[in-house]
């Protein structure tokens, strides 16, 4: 199965949040734009519409002016005088008004229409309204001829008006229908492509989290060939802490192994690979189940790790790779102990009279091919022996101070007395000196021999 | 028999050519009716000419002020009689649909006796 490579999905998600983000931001402004358009359309026509009403109230104050005309001839009260003057004044005004309303829709043919009826308005005004005021009885039949077709005319020009409005709010009315059909039609683009995003993203997502757990079950497949391993031993107790530095990861480069060779004899192993992560547990692996095969031949600690040695240097063509590492065999019916420490000196013997630093008996492996010497010691009951690596020694408090050699030979001296708990209790105070952030990996392996065990038991 | 063919030919001829029938007067020689302008002045303009008439409601504001000594103003209300009707003689306006040429004569008033062309929409039956 093709699975995506990290680097492809990081880009993978960036990319779909980012077109997500992208297509989020194109419909939300599309969205405002096409409100703003509408709201402006809508605005547009609503001008339009306060022109037909403003019409409709020019025509009525048009009709006013003529009746109070036809008022005055009658009766001569000057009543009808005050009324046309108001209504004629009434008439600019709606006039002025309808002018102002249209005048950004630049409707020519409307401006035009109403250019010509304040002309003829203003003429039946000389020539028909104010002779009639002046001289209500003179001529009136001619100038009620006139007035006919000045009212005709006017009707006619009103007409003509009411037309082209009526014919710019449909115009303005399509427009807002055909704009919100096409976004209901841009809606609808946008939710299937948001329904698509969301679904691709969803598929997206579960394939990555189903790769991510396949990769936990590999990756927990392989901690347990990679983690260190203890068993009983006969006469001794036996203890392990392991603390990765990767916080993340159950594995590092640290590494230990008690492994029984025989009925009494148990091979103790702790070594530290340079480098940290998957990688260095990878060849903490090779180490462990090497050292075994190796220990199956040679019981001599320092033959087992030259002849480690000589294979690590065939298998890990890196040559800045190198393994500090302490091999041990345990006699567990004597407990004669009988060790050889490549380069790995964080390795110490407690006994009731002290802790001692058990000696490095040669250089780490796979840097050179020198000699490695093998080392003796006779434990007692009580004694343990605290096999650690460098994750203790070189832990830093906050002032950046070393705990070194001694300061480790400090915390085991007063470190409890089973073999776990004394592990145990190593881990904490290390954890209490870095404050609570390993820099290192730190494996602590304690081989403690029980208080009633003596030689031969 | 032989006669008969071109004569059936002829007559096919002449139905496959004739058009919709030619619009028709709603008034007629001889109704008595009253004078009322749909407009908003009811008065009636009553032109000497059909022609006149037709050119007014053609014409510019301009134009129309030429032509009126030759029209008379009667009251809405004054009754008149049909003498005679062109039917869709007059577009009285872009918007209108066209209108009749009616010839009447003016039965009462002070413009009694007086002949002239209205517009057929300024007619009104009387009712009796």
């Amino acid at each position: 199965m093709r699975t995506l490579a990290p680097l492809g999905r990081v880009t993978g998600t960036l990319l779909l949040t980012a077109f997500l983000v992208v297509a989020l931001a194109i419909a939300v402004q599309g969205a405002f734009q096409t409100r703003a358009s509408i709201a402006d359309t809508f605005s547009r026509q609503s001008s339009v519409q306060a022109a037909q009403l403003a019409l409709e109230e020019l025509l009525r104050l048009q009709i006013v002016e003529e009746n109070a005309l036809r008022g005055y001839s009658l009766t001569h009260d000057s009543f009808y005088v005050d009324q046309y003057l108001t209504a004629a004044a009434a008439y600019d005004s709606r006039i002025g008004f309808i002018r102002a309303t249209l005048a950004p829709e630049r409707l020519v043919r409307v401006e035009q229409l109403l250019t010509e009826y304040v002309r003829i308005q203003s003429q039946w005004r000389d020539e028909v309204a104010t002779p009639l005021l002046r001289h209500p009885n003179d001529r009136l039949a001619e100038l009620d001829k006139r007035n006919k077709l000045f009212s005709d005319y006017e009707t006619r020009i009103v007409a003509a008006i009411r037309s082209e409005l009526a014919a710019a709010n449909e115009a303005f009315a399509r427009s807002t229908q055909s704009q919100l059909e096409r976004t209901a039609y841009v809606r609808a683009f946008w939710l299937l492509l948001f329904g698509l995003l969301a679904i691709l993203f969803n598929g997206y997502r579960t394939r990555l989290y189903r790769e991510l757990e396949e990769e936990r079950t590999t990756t927990e497949t392989l901690q347990r060939a990679f983690q260190s391993e203890s068993v009983p031993l006969p006469n001794c107790e036996v203890g392990t802490a392991y603390r990765s530095a990767s916080s993340h990861l159950a594995v590092g480069g640290d590494v230990f192994d008690v492994h029984l060779l025989s009925d009494s004899l148990a091979l103790l192993l702790i070594a530290d690979v340079s480098g940290k992560g998957i990688d260095a547990a990878v060849l903490t692996a090779f180490i462990k189940f090497t050292i075994r095969g190796i220990a199956l031949r040679h019981r001599d600690p320092s033959a087992i790790l030259a002849e480690f040695n000589t294979a690590f240097s065939r298998a890990v063509k890196d040559p800045y790779l190198f393994v500090s590492m302490f091999v041990g065999v345990l006699d567990t019916r004597t407990f004669a102990f009988s060790y050889a420490s490549a380069g790995h000196d964080s390795a110490f013997v407690r006994r009731s009279d002290g802790v001692q630093q058990l000696a490095v008996t040669g250089p780490v492996l796979g840097v050179m091919e020198e000699p490695f010497g093998t080392e003796t010691i006779d434990l007692r009951p009580g004694d343990a022996l605290v096999l650690t690596t460098d994750g203790l020694t070189e832990a830093r408090n906050r002032a950046g101070n070393l705990l070194g050699d001694a300061g480790a030979m400090r915390l085991i001296e007063r470190s409890a007395r089973d073999a776990q708990a004394l592990a145990d209790d190593l881990v904490a105070q290390v954890r209490s000196i870095v404050g609570n952030r390993l820099r290192d990996d730190l494996a602590i392996l304690v081989v403690r021999v029980n208080q009633g065990a003596g030689p031969n038991a | 028999m032989r006669s008969a063919v071109p004569a059936m030919l002829a007559l096919l001829l002449a139905v496959a050519l004739a058009g919709p029938a030619s619009a028709q007067c709603k008034l007629h020689r001889g109704d008595v009716v009253v004078l009322y302008s749909s407009a908003e002045d009811p008065d009636v303009l009553v032109w000497d000419s059909r022609f006149r008439l037709r050119d007014y409601y053609a014409a510019s504001f301009d134009e129309a002020r030429q032509l009126l000594p030759h029209a008379l103003l009667a009251r809405s209300g004054t009754r008149a009689e049909i003498e005679s009707c062109i039917p869709d003689f007059v577009q009285p306006g872009l918007l209108n649909p066209l209108a009749d040429a009616v010839g009447i004569v003016i039965i009462a008033g002070p413009h009694r006796d007086q002949r002239g062309w209205v517009l057929g929409t300024d007619l009104r039956r009387r009712r009796h």
